[in-house]
């Protein structure tokens, strides 16, 4: 009985940890080609979510529709945001990139409240669901884990097969490098900062299948913190790196909600967060570098 | 072919080049020797646009390029060559030789490029799927080099290519860039603390110390001054 239970909360954990993969590709990309943090990171899921949100309300669309428009959103505050500040603040210390994305994000959560108001808000798309013996899934998160995968295998074809993708792969290798080859080495960080902000924001699309209490302007905070734990898993630097360590923190956090609900004394919930944070500090005393980075 | 005018430039409020002027004719190597720390790289760097001129003028071709950004000087004919350690090294000889051909007009003569970078380096058709991470300091300088040859470029500046290496691979290098003037017809500025090597290779002579061009000549006038070598090559 105990075997089914954990089977069924593996798979879903394994569905939810595509997502949370897909989502913290962006923060990693970011991080590996300009070494900035995207302390924003959560606030720019927020605003997939509210994509989703207006797509299924004011215009009746499957949200799932939405992806594609919250890439090209997430591109334009992208190119937005790197031309007023990152483009400045690269060269600089740390911190001074770090706190304009921490600003950016409350700045973007602000905009969002205006419009929308602080409460929570939910819609509800069904599709109908599916038996897998030891659990059961709506078909709607299936979309969700199809379409994260989906969106991984793109951006590796992209980066390693297409011209432009090797370009920028040989920025992140040596910028030096790639200066003398000809490359735009200032148009790649723009072009890279904008396709990680895209990647993140339809993210937060595929986010909101999986949040039944719905969404507010308030709510990428927790998302941030376990991207942070996420990129680290997957070794900081690489976008698929990421992905996989998006399907072990899934896969930890829903098998952990298992064994943390058996103490009645526990609220699980609170237990998994607390947990995640625990694995964060112990990857980054024993393997800084990050999980799965084989160098 | 390249007319560099009273340039001045540095890193933060640290001030490196003085004013050095010079010219490069068409079809010649230009060498500019000194020790460490006399701003020889920081000229190069700053001819090519990675550090920013903060007066001055540079000229290519009868063009001002003072303020041109890296990649369309590249676009015009002109490449740098940077120490070995500036390659991809995740990625294998023949990726690195492809980069070097990422713009328009480089990829259409990518086969004919490819073709005279084996002929020039027969090493690197072997190693073409190895990782150029793992080839040796001598191979890496190669890569560079052939790296820069496949943008198709009239003008190369290299960036003490001696450093690191062997004396006898020192030699094939310099040998490498005498060929570049004659068989490939390309115009070369070179900046290097190895003199001996400078004064076969060279036509031209500049002599570099403090941000400042101390002497200018021939090589075989420069060797015989006894002064400018003692004061500023220590040999």
């Amino acid at each position: 009985m105990v075997g089914h239970q954990l089977a069924g909360n593996l798979i879903q954990g394994l569905i939810l940890g595509a997502v949370y993969g897909m989502a913290t590709m962006g923060l990693s990309l970011i991080f590996g080609v300009l070494k900035v943090v995207n302390v924003g990171h959560g606030a720019f899921m927020m605003v997939g979510a509210f994509l989703a949100l207006s797509t299924f309300k004011l215009l009746g669309l499957p949200p799932v529709l939405a992806v594609p428009v919250a890439f090209i959103v997430g591109m334009l505050l992208g190119f937005i945001f790197y031309r007023v500040a990152i483009k400045k603040l690269i060269k600089g210390p740390e911190l001074s990139s770090l706190l304009a994305t921490f600003a950016f994000g409350i700045i973007l959560e602000e905009v969002v409240k205006l419009i929308y108001g602080s409460e929570h808000r939910g819609y509800n798309w069904a599709l109908g669901k599916f038996s897998l013996g030891v659990t059961v899934v709506p078909y709607t998160k299936l979309i969700a884990f199809v379409g994260s995968i989906l969106v991984a295998v793109l951006l590796y074809v992209w980066f390693n097969r297409t011209k432009a993708g090797k370009a920028l792969r040989s920025v992140v290798e040596d910028s030096e490098g790639a200066r003398v080859c000809g490359i735009n080495v200032e148009w790649e960080y723009a072009l890279s900062f904008a396709i990680g902000l895209g990647l993140t924001v339809s993210s937060g699309v595929l986010l909101t299948l999986f949040i039944p209490v719905g969404i507010n302007p308030y709510m990428g905070g927790h998302y941030t913190l376990k991207a942070f734990v996420i990129a680290v898993l997957g070794g900081l630097e690489s976008p698929y790196g990421a992905f996989f360590g998006g399907l072990i923190f899934g896969l930890i956090e829903n098998g952990s909600y298992l064994l943390f609900s058996s103490f009645p004394s526990l609220e699980p919930f609170a237990m998994t967060r607390f947990f995640s944070f625990v694995m964060l500090l112990i990857i980054l005393l024993i393997r800084p570098e990050g999980l799965l980075k084989t160098k | 072919m390249l007319k560099v005018d009273k340039l001045v430039s540095g890193y933060g409020p640290m001030q490196v080049l003085w004013e050095p002027s010079l010219n490069v004719k068409k079809g010649t190597i230009t060498s500019v020797l000194g020790p460490n720390g006399a701003g020889k790289s920081t000229l190069l760097w700053t001819i090519f646009g990675t550090v920013k001129p903060w007066s001055g003028k540079i000229y290519f071709e009868g063009r001002d390029i003072t303020f041109t950004p890296p990649h369309e000087k590249v676009n015009m004919g002109m490449t740098l060559v940077p120490e070995g350690k500036h390659l991809f090294k995740g990625m294998t000889v023949y990726e690195n030789l492809i980069m070097g051909a990422y713009r328009k007009e480089a990829e259409e003569k990518l086969q004919e490029n490819l073709e005279l970078v084996y002929t020039l380096f027969p090493i690197l058709k072997e190693r073409a799927q190895q990782k150029a991470g793992s080839l040796s300091g001598g191979q890496q300088q190669m890569v560079t080099i052939a790296r820069a040859l496949m943008t198709n470029p009239k003008f190369i500046m290299l960036d003490e290519p001696s450093q690191g290496l062997a004396p006898k691979i020192v030699l094939e290098v310099f040998e490498t860039i005498v060929k570049l003037k004659e068989e490939v017809g390309l115009t070369i500025l070179l900046v290097e603390q190895n003199a001996e090597a400078s004064f076969d290779a060279a036509d031209y002579i500049y002599v570099m110390h403090e941000g400042h061009f101390k002497a200018e000549g021939r090589p075989e006038d420069i060797r015989k001054s006894k002064e400018v070598r003692e004061a500023y090559l220590g040999i």
